[in-house]
């Protein structure tokens, strides 16, 4: 094939015929150079600093196995570990709890409504992570909004401090933070659910409840998949808000990565970490997927 | 969808409790920059507009905002600009080349931030490059840079060949063809890209708070002031912040809702 007709054939791009070589050559260093000198090489470089170890504060580029033995044996970590997992997938599944009604009751709305409410849904999202975190913390507390609302109910006597330093503050934190992630894909999948497929499922005699069971449930699992890796992933990357609700006992796997950058000052264990904390996020987003293909697949 | 009016009272209420909890953490502080606050305890019968006043002599915050919105431009810009030219490269061609290329940038996207963060550092480290704003606006812009790439591929592959083939047989040179045909069709997707992914980097915490030097952006700036609590002015810093993010959220949503028909009659 001549260069012309190449040319021709992908003239979807104006960039070809004009100045082809040229433009072409530096396109294709920008193509290819930023993303490996901004992305991969950073990657490739945190992968190695992983196998290095440090000596006070000197970094020693010998490769070593360590800071992943390190992980295994130490009984300090991998506790923390599981822990995290099993918070995260808590927070996964309480967001899922709160955004699965809220995204069947959107869905259920009429027009204009619909988008509004969603839009409404999404608004927060882009307020300040801190602040929120902040006020969040501040509704939690001993002397919050939510501890003053118990006391005018009558259903406690005196301020309950289980809410903020521990892992339960984490937990409804992360969770109040990440609802509109989980409401936003449910959404999605519920609106593709052809109508007509409800109406057949009523002509044949499904109560709502069968119908739900039946055909809403089923086909909308996809997204409540979906929606679930983003909470998951969201929230074990997160080290910011169990450091600032966490308090002592709220230790989670991101702070003490986020510590191995500041007062532990160990690059190469935290950069281990942070690989097996990725390992966990490609296996969360797998699963996700896996599950929302396979309930696809079925149906 | 068909349901009974008991269940959708239900689900009303449910979603009223989600509304509360998102509003709640954003509306306290709101409501509470227009009152006097008084040993940390909000004065409610007593209204003021000093948190305002006292807002506008913070130094600090004010240059921590001028960072803030000088890095959130810069990281636009050089991702609309990347982010085009990147969309242009794979769609000119196949090669499983391209495939890597677009899997590579999506990476940021898809990982924690906390690791695009430490790579970032790492990596900084590693070739010498002393932590700034410059570090910052890098690292802004490899995240975004994958929202607004994937924004702009979409809308060039909804764009039929033949328009540009058109171009071409009427004369039009490449650069033409890009000025008059290409770009306004982009420019739509464009403008959407730029102000989400300006709200991202407006209000992005993990990241920078790894490649920061010494300069901080408004989110750093807030949280190092955290641990000693916020002043009043913050309050009233936040009230501005939602009506601003909030306009700049109808807007995208504008632009980013297809108007296929409407660019067809232009």
């Amino acid at each position: 094939m001549s260069e012309a007709a190449g040319n021709r054939r992908v003239a979807g791009l104006a960039i070809e015929s004009a100045a082809p070589r040229a433009w072409r050559a530096s396109l294709a260093v920008i193509a290819y150079g930023l993303p490996i000198a901004f992305i991969l090489l950073p990657l490739l470089a945190f992968l190695a600093y992983s196998f290095f170890s440090v000596s006070g504060v000197t970094m020693s580029y010998t490769p070593t196995l360590m800071n992943y033995q390190r992980f295994f044996t130490d009984p300090v970590f991998l506790p923390v570990f599981w822990r995290t997992c099993l918070l995260c997938l808590e927070v996964a599944v309480l967001a899922v709890g709160f955004g699965y009604p809220v995204a069947f009751f959107l869905a259920g709305l009429e027009g204009r409504k619909k988008y509004t409410l969603l839009l409404l849904l999404m608004v927060p999202l882009l307020m300040s992570y801190v602040i929120k975190i902040y006020a969040i913390r501040s509704i939690l507390g001993g002397n919050g909004f939510l501890n003053r609302a118990l006391l005018a109910l009558g259903i406690i006597d005196q301020p309950l401090t289980i809410f903020v330093y521990n892992l339960n503050a984490v937990l409804l934190t992360l969770t109040a933070l990440l609802i509109p992630f989980a409401v936003l894909p449910i959404f999605l999948s519920l609106e593709r659910i052809p109508r007509n497929l409800l109406e057949a499922s009523a002509d044949l005699g499904a109560s709502n409840l069968q119908s739900f069971r039946r055909v809403v449930l089923p086909l909308s699992l996809p997204g409540t998949a979906t929606a679930a890796t983003f909470v998951f992933v969201l929230a074990i990357g997160d080290f910011l808000t169990p450091q600032m609700v966490g308090g002592l006992s709220g230790f989670t796997f991101g702070r003490i990565i986020y510590s191995q950058f500041g007062t532990a000052f160990n690059w190469p264990f935290g950069a281990a970490l942070s690989v097996i904390l990725a390992a966990v996020v490609i296996l969360a987003i797998a699963a996700g997927t896996r599950l929302g293909g396979r309930q696809r697949g079925a149906s | 969808m068909i349901r009974s009016r008991l269940v959708n009272i239900c689900l009303a209420a449910i979603t009223a409790v989600v509304f509360i909890i998102l509003y709640g953490p954003i509306f306290v502080p709101i409501v509470s920059s227009f009152f006097v606050v008084k040993w940390g305890n909000v004065q409610w019968d007593q209204t003021t507009l000093a948190a305002y006043v006292a807002l506008a002599h913070n130094d600090g915050i004010l240059e921590a905002v001028k960072n803030t919105i000088l890095v959130g431009i810069s990281a636009v810009i050089l991702s609309i600009v990347i982010g085009t030219l990147l969309a242009f490269h794979y769609q000119s061609g196949r090669s499983r080349g391209r495939d890597i290329i677009q899997f590579i940038v999506f990476l940021p996207f898809l990982m924690p931030p906390i690791i695009t963060g430490l790579s970032l550092l790492i990596y900084f480290r590693e070739i010498d490059f002393e932590r700034s704003l410059v570090t910052v606006i890098i690292g802004h812009t490899v995240f975004v840079l994958a929202l607004v790439y994937r924004t702009i591929l979409v809308r060039l592959q909804a764009l039929s060949r033949s328009m540009v083939e058109a171009s071409y047989d009427l004369g039009a040179s490449g650069w033409q063809t890009f000025r008059h045909v290409l770009l306004p069709h982009l420019a739509s997707a464009m403008i959407g890209a730029a102000v989400l992914s300006f709200a991202l980097s407006f209000d992005e915490t993990m990241i920078t708070i790894l490649v920061t030097g010494t300069d901080s952006t408004l989110p750093i700036r807030l949280w190092a002031m955290m641990r000693l609590g916020f002043t009043p002015d913050i309050n009233a810093l936040v009230a501005i912040i939602l009506a601003l993010t909030t306009a700049l959220c109808l807007i995208a949503a504008r632009h980013l809702m297809p108007r296929e028909a409407g660019a067809r009659s232009a």
